[in-house]
C-alpha cells in the first residue's frame, strides 16, 4: 500500500508551549486513519499542521516536515495545500449567507481559480456522494443553515469534496451530532476511502474501531502507538494505550 | 411589619423611576411637539419645491436647501462610507490585535470625539482658503470625515461578531483571505454595515457648525458642488435668528423636515435591524 501523507519529526508550539513533540507517522493512501487520545493531547493541533491551519494562530510555530506524495507542504503555497487537503470541522459550519448549492461550490467559486467547471454537475455529484441530494434536491436555493445538524455536516463534507482533495481531515466530525446522524457519517467515511485518504480525529474509541483501518494514539503531544486498528484494540503494545482504550482515563 | 415597609420602599422606588424616566422623555416630546405645531402650518407644495421668495415678499420655499442637504449628504456619504467600511474591515480582519490596529482604532475613536466645528475649520482652511470661495466640496469633506468613525465602528463590530468558524471553513477550502473577508464575513455583516451607514447619514444631517463656513448658503438652486450651497441646517440658523416672522415660520418648517428625515432613518434602521436579528 502506498503512503500518501507522511510527517517527519513534526513539532508544534503555541507561543512557548510545545503541544506536539516529534510526531512521525505515515498515512496510507485511500485508507481511514483514526487519531485518538484524551482532550488536550494535541490531536487537533496535529491535524491542523497537516493543512497548514495551525500557523494561522498568533504565536503558533511548526517544525519538522509534512510530505504529501513526497513533497513538503511547508514549501508550497498554503492555499494550494488546503485545496489538496480538505478539512471538516467539529461543529458543522456551512456558510449561512449562501444557499445549499452555493455552499457546495463556495471553494471552487471563491478560491480564485479560473477553473471552467459545470457547477450544477458538481453540486449534484457531491451532494449525492454524501447522501444529501435526495433530501434537498427540491430546494437547493434555500440557506445551508436551514438544514439539520447532521445534514449541515454532510453539506460541509460535500463542500470539502467539491474541491476534489486528495486527503480529507476530519476533526471530531460527529461530536456535535445525534446517534442517527453519526452513523450516517460513519457510513459515509467508510465509503469515502475508495476515492480518498481520510484522517479522522475522534473522541470515541468505538468510532475509531468502526471506521478506521489504522489507529494512532497521541498522548501529551507524543505519538504513543500506531497500528492496524484491529491490532491496536486487540493487543495494544503500550500500557498507556491499553488504559486509554479500556476507558480508565481520558 | 418589616416586610411591608420593604414592599412600600420597592413601590416608592419604582414610582420615582417611572416619574424620572417620564421626565427624561418630556423634552423630546416637547421639542417634537413644538416643531410639528409650528412647522406644519408652512408646509405646502410651494414650500417644498420653490426657491426662497425675494427679500420682503412673502411666499417662496426652501426647495434649494432640501436639495442642497441631500446633495451634500450624498457626496459626504460617497466619501465617508467607503473609507469607513475599509477602515472597519482593516480593523476587524487584518489588524484586530496588532499594534497598528490599536493605533488606527485609537485615532478613529479620537476622530469621533473631535468637535464638528473643528472639522469644519479644517475643511475651511484646506479648501475654502485655498480656492478663496465658499464651496460645497469643503462641506462634503467635513461631513464625510465625520462619517468615517461611525461607519468604521459599525463595520468592525458587525464583522467581529461573525463566527470565526466561518473564517476557518473558508481558509480550509483554500479560499484567499480577501474573498473570505468580502464574500463571507462582510456579506454576513452587511446588515450592520448598512445600519451603521444610515445612522451616520442621519447623524450628519443634523450637523450645522461645519457647514456655516464651508457650504455657506445660497438663495438659488445648486449649480455645482464647488459652489456655495444652501442646506436645511444653515437655512434654519439664518432664518431663525433673522427676526422676520415669515422666515422664522420657514425655519420651523425646515426643522420639521430635518427631524422627519432623521427620525425616519432611525426608525427604519431599528425595525430593519430587529428583523435581521430575529431572522439570524
Amino acid at each position: 500500500m502506498a503512503t500518501k501523507l507522511v510527517t517527519e519529526k513534526l513539532s508544534a508550539w503555541f507561543g512557548k508551549k510545545q503541544v506536539l513533540k516529534d510526531v512521525s507517522i505515515a498515512f496510507e493512501e485511500k485508507q481511514v486513519t483514526a487519531l485518538v487520545g484524551p482532550s488536550g493531547c494535541g490531536k487537533s493541533t496535529f491535524i491542523r499542521c497537516l493543512n497548514r491551519m495551525h500557523e494561522l494562530n498568533p504565536g503558533a510555530r511548526v517544525e519538522g516536515k509534512v510530505l504529501l506524495d513526497g513533497l513538503d507542504i511547508y514549501g508550497m503555497d498554503p492555499m494550494d495545500v488546503r485545496r489538496k487537503i480538505g478539512m471538516v470541522f467539529q461543529k458543522p459550519n456551512p456558510f449561512p449567507n449562501m444557499s445549499i448549492s452555493d455552499n457546495v461550490v463556495a471553494g471552487i467559486r471563491l478560491s480564485g481559480e479560473k477553473r471552467k467547471a459545470d457547477l450544477d454537475e458538481i453540486v449534484e455529484r457531491t451532494l449525492r456522494s454524501v447522501g444529501l441530494y435526495d433530501e434537498v434536491k427540491d430546494d437547493l436555493r434555500r440557506s445551508g443553515a436551514s438544514l439539520s445538524g447532521g445534514q449541515q455536516q454532510r453539506l460541509c463534507i460535500a463542500r470539502a469534496l467539491a474541491m476534489e482533495p486528495e486527503v480529507i481531515l476530519m476533526d471530531e466530525p460527529t461530536s456535535a451530532l445525534d446517534p442517527a446522524s453519526t452513523s450516517r457519517i460513519e457510513e459515509l467515511i467508510r465509503k469515502l476511502k475508495s476515492e480518498i485518504t481520510v484522517i479522522i480525529i475522534t473522541h470515541n474509541v468505538g468510532q475509531a474501531a468502526r471506521v478506521s483501518d489504522k489507529t494512532a494514539f497521541l498522548y501529551l503531544g507524543e505519538l504513543i502507538e500506531y497500528n492496524e486498528t484491529k491490532e491496536f484494540f486487540e493487543s495494544p503494545k503500550s500500557p498507556i494505550t491499553e488504559r486509554y482504550i479500556t476507558g480508565r482515563f481520558g | 411589619m418589616r416586610l411591608l415597609s420593604r414592599r412600600a420602599k420597592e413601590k416608592l422606588i419604582i414610582a420615582v423611576l417611572i416619574a424620572l424616566s417620564g421626565a427624561a422623555v418630556i423634552p423630546l416630546f416637547w421639542i417634537i411637539g413644538s416643531i410639528v405645531w409650528n412647522g406644519v402650518s408652512v408646509m405646502s407644495i410651494e414650500f417644498l419645491t420653490s426657491l426662497p421668495a425675494p427679500f420682503g415678499s412673502s411666499g417662496g420655499g426652501i426647495g434649494n436647501a432640501i436639495i442642497g442637504t441631500l446633495i451634500i449628504n450624498l457626496f459626504a456619504s460617497g466619501l465617508g462610507i467607503p473609507l469607513g467600511i475599509l477602515t472597519g474591515i482593516y480593523l476587524a480582519e487584518y489588524a484586530y490585535d496588532s499594534k497598528m490596529g490599536s493605533a488606527v482604532r485609537t485615532i478613529v475613536e479620537s476622530l469621533s470625539g473631535v468637535p464638528s466645528i473643528v472639522i469644519g475649520l479644517f475643511a475651511f482652511t484646506l479648501i475654502v482658503l485655498t480656492f478663496r470661495h465658499y464651496t460645497g466640496v469643503a462641506a462634503t469633506l467635513a461631513l464625510g470625515i465625520m462619517m468615517i468613525p461611525l461607519v468604521a465602528k459599525a463595520t468592525e463590530e458587525s464583522m467581529r461578531v461573525v463566527s470565526n468558524d466561518l473564517r476557518e471553513a473558508g481558509m480550509a477550502l483554500g479560499i484567499p483571505k480577501y474573498n473570505i473577508t468580502t464574500r463571507i464575513v462582510l456579506s454576513m455583516a452587511k446588515g450592520g454595515v448598512i445600519s451603521g451607514s444610515l445612522l451616520a447619514f442621519a447623524r450628519i444631517s443634523g450637523e450645522t457648525a461645519p457647514l456655516l463656513f464651508t457650504a455657506l448658503f445660497s438663495f438659488y438652486w445648486p449649480t455645482g458642488i464647488d459652489q456655495p450651497i444652501a442646506t436645511l441646517q444653515v437655512l434654519i440658523y439664518n432664518y431663525a435668528i433673522s427676526g422676520f416672522a415669515d422666515w422664522v415660520a420657514k425655519a420651523w418648517g425646515a426643522s420639521l423636515l430635518l427631524v422627519l428625515l432623521v427620525m425616519t432613518i432611525n426608525v427604519a434602521v431599528r425595525t430593519f435591524g430587529r428583523k435581521k436579528c430575529g431572522g439570524a
